[in-house]
């Protein structure tokens, strides 16, 4: 229900309620006025009932008196001539209304009855009139054979007193019409008489002919009453009236219609009620007028409380009202303004980097998406820039510079990335949306990019490096999905700052983060858990010799589904996954196992094996190997522990620590990819090391007869001065073996000589192959 | 012992006897008002002698004057005779429904009328039919002893002899149905006076005309 209704309903359900008790009020009050005005009505009307009945009576009896005096009845009634007098009686009767005439002896006996009746009426039975007309004329109402007569006996003289006449004169409902009629008498009277069983009987009525006598009487109240006959109210008053002694007794009931006398009234109530109904209507009318002047302000401001809750804040049309809605609608805008502008704010920091005013990687990737689902065919390219120095800048310079660095930056982008999308990504990174654009306008644009990036940051006497790097990757070839391409170009962008090419473009081959690998480390300690990895072995010939006197083990694992995965590729993962000592572990237990093997069927043979940089951080590694080698009862002699230069490097105490160890227990160790990496010799001489091992790069072109062959030659003399063993990797052809000979390299290994196989083809090419036999000088 | 009558109300006793008492008869009506126009009648019982003395036959008139017949009540004997006089301007029609007497006839102004000779004992109600208020009464008896009230209610009856007798006071007021006013009287012969009281029942004088305004019916 709105306001409005309620408001509306209010006010003229008042109204109503207020008329409605008005006139309930103005129709009971009337009501009772009517009741006390007719209870006095009756009063009064009774009394002029009965002073009407006795006027009435002397009219009637002095008309019979006149009668009487009559000559020729006088002579007639002297002369007791009966039949003369019963027909003057009759005619007299018919003069004064009369219904039966009597001619009464003094002693009461009947000389004549005009009734005649059978048998004929002996004594007249109202004695009293009888008694009393002697001294006048007498009158009275009486109940006679059913019926209400006035009797009235008169005495005849003739001239001396020689009898009564008395004449019944009929009070019937004709004759109390008549009486209504001619006076203002209230519309209902009855007269009743009691029967000798002491029943009421009504003997006559009035005009209306309502029966109120029979409760009326039962009532035996001698004050007006308020009774109802018929579901209509009466006053009534029960009257006793002069009725002769002789007679049963009569009463009179006079009845005060209360609806009649509201029927004037009624006029009114129906004025009264078009007066309502009409003001009702104006009410009705007024209180919409009035209930719209106060609502419809409100329902404005709710529906621009609704608009301000749906994010509208456009100030809504004034409303024209002073007062208190005025003022609030005034402040609805302002608030809805105020809202509105604060909401900008807080939306424009929410999508905006406060340092650069640029959008943040949020609002940009929100956008980036948006385009994409609303085009999905769309072509471009993300590029993400990174200023790689900066960490360092705000480590030394602090976070104001960093800040106004990176908006500096910002700017600068902006130029050539014309309408491309430019947004902060992260600290030190920005990101640049294409639309519709190509791998080769990406790249252009990074190049641009790099160009305006190139010149040094100036502030006061400073010039910064900015050192940038540009990732690039490409909708929909590497992604359809804003945050899928922030990743990849994410990649991209750390392949070129790990590389000496500043734009990289994703390759989705060197990710390393794909997530397949992630599934992938899953499988790798499942397969470690089972058993499923293959330790290949690779064999090493004495250049000495020409025999071959010891094999590389080399970790393989053919994954059930993917086939056979580089090793490269998931020692690389388990090495960042923290997994690579367990592959270690089974490396060595494998080799180890496959050492003792060796050992008993008695092949003389050095089995070497590869450490993780991450496994000399093992304490725990000496010991472990000590248990295999225990064990298997291999002696420590028939191992070579292979470690990578870098391996030493990252934490050299720990490492050199773990390595000695290994030294005391006997287990001689090699430098992995010697040549390679940033070797010290400083360190190279605290290791244990018994033997280093040429990295293949310097292999491959040594049958062309390089520098490399240099190189070659000098580590091999360097290793032996130093009293290390060398081993040459990569050995892929008859020339670089000779040359190897030539120069007193100890061990040789590569595809020329045997690729890693298995241990059962492994023991197979120990029997069969050439090396096996030969001797080289 | 004789009996007076006089022309008038009053009867007077004139000569007294000697052996014989004086009855004086009082007669009240309601509130012991005087009653004046009774006629009591004496009666002998057995035993007790009459007087054998009948007066002559005479003719007494019945003026008619201010609408009104004087007197209101005459004692006649039968055989006496009654004429009525007209005193008055107007005419009078004088009438009689008696069993005793019946006539009708009109007097003109000053007319009399012609003696009728009252026979028969009985009280002969004579009215006007032009008036209804003019009435008077003719009561013919033979009563040893017959005297009209006069105006103080009395009745004065001397030389009444010593013995038993019946008195009775008829009146044209008397209400019909009661008791007949009778009284035995015995007189001693050593008395000579006797007083009797009759108190009556009486209708309304139906020579004034009716006040209706306060008649209450």
């Amino acid at each position: 229900m709105s306001f409005r209704l309620r408001l509306a309903s209010f006010l003229v359900a008042s109204l109503a309620i207020l008329q409605i008790l008005t006139a309930i009020l103005v129709y009971e009050v009337t009501r009772r006025q009517l009741i006390v005005q007719g209870e006095q009505e009756l009063v009064v009307a009774s009394k002029a009932f009965a002073r009407q009945l006795d006027d009435v009576s002397t009219r009637v009896a002095d008309n019979v008196q006149v009668l009487t005096l009559d000559f020729a009845l006088r002579s007639a009634i002297a002369q007791r001539d009966r039949a003369t007098v019963l027909s003057a009686l009759r005619n007299h009767g018919r003069r004064v209304g009369a219904t039966r005439m009597l001619l009464v002896e003094l002693d009461g006996s009947i000389q004549a009855d005009t009734a005649e009746t059978s048998p004929p009426l002996q004594k007249f039975p109202f004695s009293d009139l009888t008694d009393a007309a002697l001294d006048h004329p007498s009158a009275a109402v009486a109940a006679w054979d059913g019926r209400a007569y006035w009797i009235v006996v008169v005495p005849v003289s003739a001239p001396a007193l020689i009898g009564l006449i008395a004449a019944a004169i009929p009070v019937d409902d004709a004759f109390l019409a008549h009486l209504q009629e001619q006076s203002t008498l209230p519309s209902t009277i009855e007269l009743a008489a009691q029967s000798a069983d002491g029943h009421w009987n009504v003997l006559a009525r009035g005009s209306d002919r309502v029966d109120l006598a029979t409760q009326v009487i039962a009532a035996k109240s001698d004050t007006p009453m308020l009774t109802d006959f018929n579901g209509r109210e009466y006053v009534a008053l029960a009257t006793h009236l002069n009725s002769s002694k002789s007679s049963a007794p009569i009463i009179a009931v006079l009845g005060y219609s209360l609806d009649d006398a509201l029927r004037p009234y009624r006029s009114v109530a129906s004025a009264w009620a078009i007066l309502l109904a009409l003001g009702l209507v104006f009410g009705l009318i007024a209180a919409v007028i009035i209930a719209r002047g106060v609502s419809r302000p409100v329902e404005a401001l709710a529906a621009t409380a609704r608009r301000i809750a749906a994010g509208d804040y456009t100030p809504s049309a004034p409303i024209k009202q002073r007062g208190e809605i005025g003022e609030l609608a005034a402040a609805f805008n302002n608030m809805a303004q105020a809202i509105g502008e604060r909401e900008e704010r807080i939306r424009f920091q929410s999508g905006h980097d406060a340092a650069t005013g640029l959008p943040n990687r949020v609002s940009a990737e929100g956008l980036i998406q948006m385009q994409l689902e609303a085009q999905p065919r769309m072509r471009g390219a993300l590029l993400m820039v990174a200023l790689a120095r900066l960490p360092e800048i705000t480590k030394t310079m602090g976070h104001a510079i960093s800040d106004r660095l990176m908006r500096n930056a910002g700017e600068r982008i902006r130029q050539p990335a014309d309408k491309a999308l430019v947004a902060r990504a992260t600290d030190t990174e920005f990101l640049v949306w294409m639309r519709d654009a190509e791998q080769a306008a990406a790249i252009a644009l990074a190049f641009r990019i790099l160009d305006v990036l190139g010149v040094p940051y100036q502030e006061a006497d400073l010039a910064i490096d900015l050192a940038p790097a540009v990732g690039v990757a490409l909708c929909p070839q590497h992604g359809a999905q804003a945050s899928v391409l922030l990743q990849r170009a994410e990649v991209a962008l750390f392949a070129a700052l790990g590389s000496e090419e500043p734009v990289a473009v994703y390759d989705p081959i060197a990710d390393p983060h794909r997530p397949e690998r992630l599934s992938l480390m899953s499988d790798l300690r499942e397969a470690l858990d089972h058993d499923q990895m293959q330790l290949h072995y690779q064999p090493k010939l004495n250049l000495a010799t020409g025999m071959i006197d010891g094999a590389e083990g080399l970790v393989r694992w053919t994954h059930p589904k993917l086939g056979n995965i580089p090793p490269d590729a998931f020692i690389g993962l388990a090495e960042e996954t923290g997994n690579i000592r367990r592959l270690t572990r089974w490396v060595l237990a494998a080799g180890i196992a496959n050492a003792r093997a060796w050992s008993v069927s008695g092949k003389n043979l050095r089995l070497s094996l590869n450490l993780s940089a991450r496994d000399l951080e093992d304490v725990d590694l000496p010991r472990r190997i000590g248990e295999l080698l225990a064990v298997h009862a291999v002696p420590p002699e028939m191992i070579l522990l292979e470690i990578t230069e870098s391996a030493v490097m990252g934490k050299p105490e720990a490492a050199i620590r773990v390595l000695q160890r290994l030294a005391d227990q006997g287990i001689d160790l090699a430098i992995d990819d010697f040549g390679v990496g940033q070797s010290s010799f400083a360190y190279l001489r605290r290791l244990p090391v018994r033997e280093l091992k040429i990295d293949k790069s310097f292999l491959l072109k040594l049958a062309q007869g390089t520098e490399d062959r240099t190189i070659v030659g000098s580590i091999v003399e360097l290793g032996h001065r130093l009293g290390y063993q060398v081993t040459a990797e990569g050995v892929t052809d008859q020339t670089t073996l000779d040359y190897l000979g030539e120069i007193g390299c100890d061990h040789a290994q590569g595809f020329f000589i045997a690729h890693a196989m298995p241990g059962e083809a492994f023991d197979a090419f120990l029997a069969e192959s050439v090396w096996s036999r030969r001797r080289i000088a | 012992m004789r009996l007076r009558w006089l022309s008038g109300a009053v009867v007077f006793l004139l000569t007294p006897n000697l052996g014989a008492a004086e009855l004086t008869v009082r007669i009240t009506a309601a509130r012991a008002a005087a009653v004046a126009d009774a006629v009591v009648t004496i009666a002998p019982k057995a035993g007790t002698a009459a007087p054998s003395a009948r007066p002559t036959a005479q003719t007494r008139v019945i003026d008619q004057k201010n609408e009104t017949f004087i007197p209101y009540v005459e004692i006649f004997r039968p055989g006496d005779s009654i004429v009525f006089h007209n005193s008055d301007h107007t005419r009078h029609h004088v009438y009689s429904f008696a069993p005793a007497r019946q006539f009708e006839f009109v007097l003109t102004s000053g007319e009399s009328s012609s003696p009728l000779q009252l026979a028969h004992a009985g009280v002969v109600a004579v009215g006007c039919n032009i008036h209804d208020q003019m009435i008077t009464y003719a009561y013919i008896s033979d009563a040893p002893w017959i005297a009209r009230s006069d105006a103080n209610g009395r009745v004065s009856i001397d030389a009444l002899p010593a013995g038993d007798f019946q008195v009775r006071v008829w009146h044209p007021q008397l209400r019909p149905g009661q008791q007949e006013p009778v009284q035995d009287l015995h007189i001693e012969a050593s008395s000579d006076s006797k007083d009797v009281a009759f108190s009556l029942s009486l209708l309304p004088d139906p020579r004034t005309p009716v006040d209706r305004e306060r008649s209450g019916y």
